[in-house]
C-alpha cells in the first residue's frame, strides 16, 4: 500500500482531479467551426430552398471561416446570401435596419451560438423590427445544435492549462534538484522580474523604438537568462563557502534581485517591447502546440536523464541524503552545490524571459510570490524537504495537479478565498503523504 | 473501495455522455412570425432557448481585498441579474498573470462579455488581445488599459481629474488664509492617481497665482503605495524632515489612514490637516471622527451598474458612452454626520 502510494499517488490524484474536473463541466459545447458551417447551410439548402439568407458571426478569424464555409456551400446548391455581417451587435441591427428600409426579404438569419445570445438577435428585438420593417416579419434565427463535452476537455482549455504552467513547472525543475541537495531557493520569484526587466532593457537600448533585430533578441534574451546563471552561482558560492542556511542568502537574495529589478525599470512601471517576434516565443505554438509547452518538455526530458542517468544525477541525490558520506565517496559535493543553484537562477531567468515574451513588457512586479507556488509543487510533487529525495516527473505532475485545480475551480466558479484555502489544505495533505511514505508518522 | 468506485461510475456517467453527445444538427434559436405567435420551433433535437438565462459575464477585478472593488462586483451582479445575465466575479490579486488566466477561462466558457480592472495598464495586452480575437467584447471599469492594439469596447470609470481639483478646493477650505506647507502621498503607479495629484496640483497652483502671502505650497510628493503602513512610514518621514507641515493630500483613504497614525504618533493631529479620496467605510468613519476633513468620493455601486448597463447596450446594438467618467462629490463631516451607513 506504501509502495503504491509513493510511486503512484501523485498520477493518480491528477488523474482523479481530471476526471473530476471533466465530469463537473459537463455542459452544452457551441460549435462553430468549418464542418457545422456546412452542415447548417445543407439544412438550410434542404429545408427552405428558396430563402433569402443573412449570415452573421463576430469579427474573429475563427467565425469568418465559419461564415465563409456556410457561405460556399450555401452558393453550391444555388442560394445566394443576402450578406455576411462579421461585427459587433450594433452592426447587425445597422444590417437589418438597411434590409428593411430597402424591403428587401429575409427570411434566415444564419449565426452561431455566442451571436445568437446577443439581444440584437433575441425575439424581442426581432419583434420589434418585424413591426417596423414589413420584410423582416418572418424570419428565425438558425445555429449548430449544442453537444455535450467537458468544458474542461476542450482543445483551447487544455493549452490554457498548458500555458500557464510552463514556466512555473520549468523553474521548478531547478527547484526540486535545489531541494532535493536539501537546499531551497527563494530568490526565483524576483530573479525571474529581474531578468524580464534586464531582457527589456536590452532590447531598448540596442534597438530604440524600432523593431528588434533577431540577434539583438538572442542576444538580450541570453545575457539576462546568463545574469541570472550568474546570481544563482553566487548564491551558491556563498551557501556552500560561508556555509550560510540557503533560505536567508536566497532570501536576501530575492530582495536584492527585486531592488535591482526597480533600479533597471528605473520605477515601478513595466517596460514596453514593441517587436512581434520577441512576442512569438511565448505566445507562438508550433504544430499547434504552444511553444512554451514544448519547452517545457524538451527540459523535462533533459533533467530526467539527467538525474535518473547521470553520475551527476547521483551526485545530486547523494549531497542531499548525507552529504558527509558523500564527501567521504568522493563526491564533489560543494561543486554540485554550485551547480544546481546556477541553474536555478538559469531557469529563473528564463522563466522570466518567457513572461516578458508573454505579455511584451519587462516587468520588475512580475513573479511576485511565485518561489511559493514553484516550492508548492516540488512538494506536492512528492520531493522531501528534507533532501535526498524526489524525482522531477513528480514535480511536473505536482505543478500540473496545481494548475488542473486552479483552473478547474474557475471552471466551476469557486470563489477566491475558497480556492486559497484550497490550495493550502493541499500543500499540507502533500507534506503528509511525504511524512506516510516515510513511515515517520506515529500516534 | 468506494471512492474507487465512485470514480469508475463517475468515468461511466462520462462515457456514455460522450457517446450520446456529438450532434450536428441546427437549432431555430428564435422564430418570429407575422401569422402565428409561437416564438420557438426547434428544428430537432431539443430546443435551445432560455429566455432567463441571457449567458455570463466574466469580471477579473483588481484585488477582492479592497471593498471598492467588492462593491463593484456586488452592484455589476445586481444589475445584471434583471436583464438576465449572471456575473462570475474572480479575484485577479493585483497580477498579470492571474488576471490573463482568468480572461482565458471566460473565453473557454464563451462569456457574452468580459469586464476587468487591468492589474496594469500595458501588460494586460495580449490577454485583452485573445477576447479581442475570440470576438468577446472587453470593458474596463475604474482602471484603464493603454496596451497597443487591444480593443476596449466601453470604460466606466472616476473622473479623477475633477476630483483631484475637489481635494485641491477642499484644502484650500480647511488651511484658509493661513495657507501653508502641503505634503502629496501619491501612488504613481496607477495612472487614476497621477490625475488626481494633477487635478490637485492645477486647483493648488491656480490659487497661489495672484497671491503674495497665504500660499500653499507643496513641499514634498512621497510614495504611499496607496497603503496604511507604506503611508505611515512615507508620513513619519515627512515630518522630521518638513516638521512645519499643515496639510496632507491622500490619494485614497487607506494611506490617508496610515498618515494619521504617524501624526498621531508625532503629536500633530492638530496641526496638519488630511484631505484623501475614496469615500470608503472606513475613510467615511474617520470624516466623521474629524480625522480626515474631506473626501472627493467615488461611487463604485454606480461604476459596476453602468458597466453592465453598457454592456446590455453594445448587445442590443444600440448606442452608449464608450468612455463614462462618474464625477466625485466632495464628502465632509456634516455629510458624515447625516449618514445612516456610520455608527
Amino acid at each position: 500500500m506504501q509502495k503504491f502510494v509513493s510511486q503512484y499517488g501523485v498520477v493518480f490524484v491528477l488523474v482523479l482531479l481530471c476526471a473530476y474536473y471533466s465530469f463537473a463541466t459537463l455542459n452544452p459545447q457551441q460549435p462553430s467551426d468549418a464542418a457545422t458551417g456546412r452542415n447548417l447551410a445543407e439544412f438550410i439548402s434542404k429545408q427552405h430552398p428558396t430563402a433569402s439568407v443573412l449570415i452573421v458571426v463576430r469579427d474573429s478569424d475563427d467565425d469568418r471561416a465559419y461564415a465563409a464555409s456556410i457561405q460556399q456551400t450555401l452558393e453550391a446548391a444555388n442560394i445566394k446570401p443576402l450578406d455576411v455581417v462579421a461585427g459587433e451587435p450594433r452592426d447587425i441591427v445597422g444590417e437589418l435596419r438597411r434590409l428593411g428600409t430597402a424591403g428587401t426579404k429575409l427570411d434566415i438569419i444564419a449565426t452561431q451560438h455566442a451571436s445568437a445570445q446577443w439581444a440584437v438577435l433575441g425575439e424581442t428585438k426581432l419583434k420589434e423590427l418585424a413591426a417596423e420593417f414589413p420584410s423582416l416579419s418572418n424570419v428565425q434565427v438558425l445555429k449548430p445544435s449544442s453537444y455535450t463535452w467537458p468544458t474542461f476537455l476542450t482543445r483551447g482549455n487544455l493549452l490554457s492549462i498548458g500555458n500557464q504552467v510552463a514556466v512555473t513547472a520549468i523553474i521548478a525543475i531547478a527547484m526540486t534538484m535545489v531541494i532535493i541537495t536539501a537546499g531551497i531557493d527563494l530568490s526565483v520569484g524576483s530573479l525571474m522580474a529581474l531578468s524580464g526587466v534586464l531582457a527589456a532593457w536590452t532590447i531598448h537600448r540596442m534597438a530604440g523604438d524600432g523593431d528588434p533585430g533577431m540577434m539583438t533578441l538572442a542576444f538580450a534574451c541570453s545575457a539576462a537568462v546568463l545574469l541570472s546563471a550568474l546570481i544563482g552561482l553566487l548564491t551558491g558560492v556563498m551557501v556552500t563557502a560561508f556555509d550560510i542556511p540557503a533560505f536567508i542568502v536566497t532570501l536576501a537574495v530575492m530582495r536584492i534581485a527585486r531592488g535591482m529589478a526597480y533600479k533597471v525599470a528605473d520605477g515601478p512601471s513595466p517596460i514596453g517591447i514593441e517587436s512581434e517576434a520577441f512576442h512569438s516565443l511565448s505566445a507562438g505554438t508550433m504544430f499547434g502546440i504552444p511553444n512554451p509547452v514544448i519547452l517545457m518538455v524538451v527540459l523535462y526530458v533533459f533533467s530526467y536523464i539527467l538525474m535518473s542517468h547521470t553520475a551527476l544525477g547521483r551526485y545530486i541525490y547523494a549531497v542531499g541524503g548525507n552529504p558527509e558520506a558523500a564527501r567521504l565517496s568522493g563526491v564533489p559535493v560543494k561543486r554540485v552545490l554550485l551547480f544546481v543553484y546556477a541553474i536555478c537562477g538559469a531557469l529563473a531567468g528564463l522563466g522570466g524571459v518567457m513572461e516578458a515574451s508573454l505579455f511584451s513588457v519587462g516587468n520588475p512586479n512580475s513573479g511576485v510570490g511565485y518561489e511559493l507556488q514553484i516550492i508548492a509543487a516540488v512538494v506536492v510533487g512528492g520531493t522531501s524537504l528534507m533532501g535526498g529525495k524526489g524525482k522531477v516527473l513528480g514535480t511536473l505532475i505536482g505543478a500540473l495537479i496545481l494548475a488542473v485545480i486552479s483552473n478547474g475551480m474557475y471552471l466551476t466558479k469557486v470563489d477566491s478565498y475558497t480556492q486559497m484555502i484550497v490550495f493550502g489544505t493541499l500543500i499540507l495533505i502533500a507534506v503528509l503523504l511525504d511524512q506516510l511514505k516515510s513511515k515517520r508518522w506515529k500516534f | 473501495m468506494f471512492k474507487r468506485q465512485r470514480q469508475w461510475a463517475s468515468l461511466a456517467l462520462f462515457l456514455a455522455a460522450l457517446g450520446c453527445s456529438r450532434g450536428s444538427g441546427v437549432d431555430v434559436s428564435v422564430s418570429v412570425s407575422s401569422n402565428s405567435n409561437t416564438t420557438t420551433a426547434p428544428a430537432h433535437g431539443g430546443g435551445e432557448v432560455s429566455k432567463k438565462q441571457q449567458g455570463i459575464i466574466g469580471f477579473s477585478a483588481l484585488t477582492l481585498t479592497n471593498p471598492f472593488f467588492k462593491i463593484i462586483a456586488e452592484n455589476m451582479a445586481e444589475e445584471a441579474a434583471k436583464h438576465g445575465y449572471e456575473v462570475i466575479v474572480d479575484d485577479a490579486n493585483r497580477d498579470v498573470k492571474t488576471q490573463s488566466e482568468q480572461i482565458d477561462t471566460y473565453i473557454t466558457r464563451g462569456a457574452a462579455a468580459i469586464v476587468i480592472n487591468p492589474c496594469d495598464r500595458l501588460s494586460i495586452g495580449p490577454a485583452i488581445k485573445k477576447a479581442n480575437e475570440a470576438g468577446i467584447p472587453v470593458f474596463t471599469s475604474d482602471l484603464q488599459c493603454v496596451a497597443e492594439g487591444a480593443k476596449i469596447t466601453g470604460h466606466v470609470g472616476t473622473d479623477n481629474f475633477g476630483g483631484g481639483k475637489l481635494a485641491g478646493e477642499a484644502m484650500i477650505e480647511v488651511l484658509g488664509e493661513a495657507g501653508g506647507k502641503v505634503l502629496v502621498l501619491h501612488f504613481e503607479q496607477a495612472q487614476s492617481c497621477v490625475l488626481r495629484v494633477d487635478g490637485f496640483r492645477e486647483v493648488i497652483d491656480a490659487y497661489n497665482k495672484d497671491r503674495e502671502s497665504g500660499k500653499i505650497e507643496i513641499v514634498a510628493q512621497l510614495d504611499g503605495g496607496g497603503l496604511r503602513d507604506e503611508g505611515f512610514k512615507a508620513t513619519s518621514a515627512a515630518i522630521q524632515s518638513d516638521p512645519d507641515i499643515t496639510g496632507i493630500f491622500a490619494i485614497n483613504d487607506p494611506s490617508a489612514l496610515g498618515a494619521y497614525a504617524a501624526l498621531e504618533q508625532a503629536g500633530k493631529v492638530s496641526q496638519v490637516k488630511i484631505v484623501a479620496f475614496d469615500g470608503q467605510l472606513d475613510g467615511k468613519q474617520a470624516i466623521k471622527e474629524g480625522k480626515i476633513y474631506a473626501d472627493p468620493i467615488q461611487f463604485p455601486d454606480r461604476m459596476g451598474q453602468i458597466t453592465v448597463q453598457n454592456i446590455v447596450k453594445y448587445l442590443n446594438g444600440e448606442d452608449f458612452e464608450q468612455v463614462t467618467l462618474i464625477p466625485t462629490e466632495l464628502y465632509r463631516k456634516s455629510d458624515a454626520d447625516k449618514d445612516p451607513e456610520l455608527k
